[in-house]
């Protein structure tokens, strides 16, 4: 029997390739099947593949390799350099971090340097520096009231709200509060108001120096410690409001003063260990009555 | 020992290579996915790949190479989408004899033929355009699929039987 497309499976491949035998080719020409897969296989042959552009396809791989040799390193380099700048900062964060020692009211502490140095800490109050490194640079930042004992050394300065003190060896009183007051006890102190302020008031033992918003005032003392490290405060002819202000340091407590003249002039003291010997110290001589709130902690004051 | 080959790293063979096969094997992977977009993208991640191991490619393996990468990438794309070829048709060679109604017959005949050759599998699409359309020997596909001559010319037989199937009835004589 003769080979046929329906029986030989490589047949249609040999009859379109021409490597039928002549007899195979003559028999499949008479079939009716022929014409068909003729047709199909001259109407195939008329397609054409889909246009390609050569050119523009090797641009675009150019393109993409010079991309992708590029983006690997600088990613690399940029997260190298995220990293690194992370790293930095966070240690430079912490070598340039501080301590901190807060007094709440009524509240005294005592801190020793690292350079044997000494704060006295008064209350509502808070001294910071620099935990590393401090030796290099002494400076303390001060907020409130405290007595500085400096060891003999270099540069010893504490940044106040109103001004910078440096200090030889020396003892030493700071009480920034509404006003700024330095007191020397002992040997030589430098106040400056800020970096590039013109004047420098130089202070040696019992000198002061007073400063507010608008003016310094310099100024003279005669006692040998600062009287709020016995456990009282002393004033001079200072304002009612001052001692009313003081009281609120040492106690915890807050003055309704309605309609009383806090401008009077008060000279005297007080005791930081009981309350009502403080407030009757301080206000009978003043003739203001006060009653405390049996709640709060309001005092309330009258004529 | 035979003379040093010419190395691919170098732009200006890697071009030449580029060049001279970027055109057929898009074509041959758009014959099996029929998505000229899809083709291209799979020659060109190709060719990228190629360049990168230009120092282990010889050149005389690099278009075996460079078949059997898109052969194997065409594979790897599962989520190729369904097969639409769009074949450009070939301006019909006008003959004189044919009538207006017949040349819309051809026509409809043509979009016909395109729809049949849409529906063979991959592997018969592929053997079948490659022959016609590219005119391509059996031997020189079996070279490129990597398979024998007879499994091509089985292919080749087959597709036409089933194309003959779809179109049998649309073909008067």
């Amino acid at each position: 029997m003769d080979k046929n497309y329906n029986t030989d499976e490589t047949f249609l491949a040999r009859w379109i390739s021409g490597e039928l035998s002549e007899a195979e080719r003559v028999a499949f020409e008479k079939t009716e099947a022929y014409k068909q897969f003729d047709i199909i296989n001259k109407e195939s042959q008329l397609l054409a593949g889909p246009d390609i552009d050569t050119e523009a396809a090797l641009k675009l791989v150019t393109l993409k390799l010079q991309e992708q040799q590029k983006k690997p390193k600088i990613i690399r380099l940029w997260y190298a350099v995220a990293a690194s700048i992370v790293i930095l900062i966070s240690l430079g964060t912490f070598l340039n971090s501080s301590k901190t020692h807060i007094t709440g009211i009524g509240e005294k502490t005592h801190i020793t340097l690292s350079d044997g140095s000494k704060v006295h800490l008064n209350a509502n109050s808070s001294v910071s520096y620099k935990r590393f490194f401090w030796l290099g640079n002494k400076e303390v930042n001060l907020r409130g009231e405290a007595y500085f004992s400096v060891e003999k050394g270099d540069g010893f300065t504490v940044n106040t709200s109103k001004g910078h003190i440096s200090v030889l060896g020396t003892q030493f009183n700071i009480k920034d509060r509404n006003e700024l007051e330095v007191k020397c006890y002992e040997g030589k102190v430098s106040f400056i108001k800020s970096a590039n302020a013109s004047k420098t008031y130089i202070l040696t033992s019992g000198m002061q120096v007073n400063v507010n918003d608008e003016h310094i005032y310099e100024g003279h003392f005669n006692h040998e410690t600062p009287n709020w490290k016995d456990g009282i405060s002393k004033f001079v002819n200072q304002p009612l409001s001052k001692v009313l202000e003081e009281l609120t340091y040492i106690y915890p407590i807050t003055f309704k003063t309605n309609s009383i003249n806090t401008d009077r002039l008060f000279s005297g003291s007080f005791t930081h260990n009981n309350l009502n010997t403080a407030l009757q110290t301080t206000l009978v001589p003043m003739g203001i009555t006060y009653k405390k709130s049996p709640t709060s902690n309001v005092i309330i004051l009258s004529e | 020992m035979p003379e040093k080959e010419p190395s691919i790293c170098e732009e200006k063979i890697y071009n030449q290579l580029f060049k001279k096969h970027y055109e057929p094997v898009t074509k041959y992977i758009y014959y099996k996915c029929g998505s000229l977009q899809q083709a291209e993208d799979i020659v060109q991640n190709v060719f990228i790949k190629l360049w990168k191991l230009c120092a282990t490619v010889t050149f005389s393996k690099a278009k075996a190479y460079i078949y059997k990468a898109c052969n194997n990438l065409f594979l790897n794309d599962v989520a190729h989408q369904k097969v639409v070829l769009k074949h450009q048709q070939d301006i019909a060679k006008s003959t004189d004899y044919e009538s207006p109604d017949f040349l819309i017959e051809v026509d409809e005949f043509r979009e016909k033929l395109k729809a049949a050759i849409n529906r063979l599998s991959v592997k018969e699409r592929e053997v079948f355009l490659l022959s016609r359309i590219e005119k391509k020997t059996y031997r020189e596909i079996a070279k490129l699929t990597g398979l024998t001559v007879k499994a091509i010319e089985r292919r080749m037989s087959k597709a036409l039987l089933e194309l003959r199937d779809m179109l049998g009835k649309e073909i008067k004589l």
